[in-house]
């Protein structure tokens, strides 16, 4: 039996195994049939592989592309390993920094806020008599409502040492 | 030995050893060298800014041929919706060793037949045939970059040298 052409092709390119390599080669040497049309596969294959485009070619390109590359690529990125560096880490600092600066800004806004004194308190309830302590009605006592002479005394029970200095002040007049 | 395609050192290896290779892929699929040039211009690009590590050459090889594969079947699809691609032939000038005329006349002539026979071909078939015969990769190298197996590659260039015997036949008539 005679060899079809996918194995006169596979032999052709070398990847034919054993024993099947053997056994094409021995068929081959007594088969003249064969032997011819193996020729013409090889011219084929041959005649492919002449019409590859010019080595003079390629280098002409390859020296174009290379003039490119070399500008756009490698000048960019001559330091690469620090700016490489530097851009996996640019979102991540920026977010950082902006972060930062929010909290910075803010913290600075909120204290001023909290100490601004021109800015009046909010007054959640209503003015009443349940929130407000009328001077004269008497049912909290303050250090007002005692004498001098009972605060001395009170003073004295505690054990405090009281020195009382009096000065005369000239009454305060209006004009 | 490790290769990260971003590093200037390892590109300019990769760059000498494999820019032949995908010139010759990117110009038997487009069959248009300032188009080729282009191509491989991208293709190296690309592989310059993924900033890839590649085990061996052959891996970094195997996926600049992928890529500039792919760029110049796209270019051939975006081609053929505008003109007929066949007519760039005649715009290839082929060069050759040869010294005496009419050897360099008839090798002129069938390079170029042959080249219209191949641009004809299928992109399964083309894509096969440019792999092995112009860039010189075996089955298993052509079964990894398009994914498929070895006896599919087998089957494909057996298939797509007689479409290219016939194609070549024809023009002989």
């Amino acid at each position: 039996m005679c060899l079809d052409d996918q194995i006169l092709n596979t032999y052709l390119d070398g990847e034919l195994e054993e024993p099947f390599r053997s056994q094409v080669e021995e068929h081959m040497s007594y088969c003249s049939a064969c032997r011819d049309r193996y020729k013409k596969l090889k011219n084929l294959k041959l005649m492919v592989e002449a019409s590859v485009i010019s080595d003079s070619e390629i280098e002409t390109r390859k020296a174009n592309v290379l003039r490119m590359i070399e500008n756009t690529c490698f000048s960019k990125k001559k330091p690469s390993f620090f700016k490489r560096q530097l851009r996996i880490n640019l979102p991540a600092f920026a977010t950082v920094a902006a972060a930062f600066v929010f909290v910075f800004v803010g913290s600075i806004v909120y204290i001023n806020r909290e100490t601004n004194q021109f800015i009046p308190p909010n007054v959640e309830n209503t003015i009443d008599e349940n929130n407000v302590n009328l001077v004269n009605s008497k049912t909290v006592k303050t250090i007002d409502d005692y004498s001098l002479e009972e605060i001395l005394d009170s003073l004295d029970k505690r054990g405090y040492t009281v020195d009382l200095k009096i000065k005369g002040v000239a009454p305060v007049t209006f004009e | 030995m490790e290769l990260r395609s971003s590093d200037e050192a390892a590109f300019r290896q990769v760059y000498d050893q494999v820019f032949p290779v995908i010139m010759k892929v990117a110009f038997h699929v487009t069959y248009n060298l300032d188009v080729s040039e282009d191509i491989c211009q991208d293709a190296f690009i690309r592989f310059f800014d993924k900033n890839m590590v590649f085990e061996t050459m052959d891996d970094a090889k195997f996926w600049l041929i992928r890529v500039t594969k792919n760029l110049a079947i796209n270019q051939i699809k975006r081609k053929a919706r505008e003109t007929a691609s066949i007519e760039k032939l005649k715009q290839v000038t082929p060069t050759s060793s040869y010294k005496d005329g009419a050897s360099q006349l008839l090798f002129q002539e069938s390079t170029e037949s042959v080249r219209k026979a191949v641009a004809q071909l299928s992109e399964k078939y083309k894509t096969v045939i440019v792999l092995k015969e112009y860039a010189g990769l075996d089955y298993k190298q052509i079964s990894k970059i398009l994914n498929i197996s070895e006896s599919n590659v087998k089957v494909r260039v057996h298939r797509a040298r007689k479409e290219l015997e016939v194609l070549l036949g024809r023009e002989d008539a």
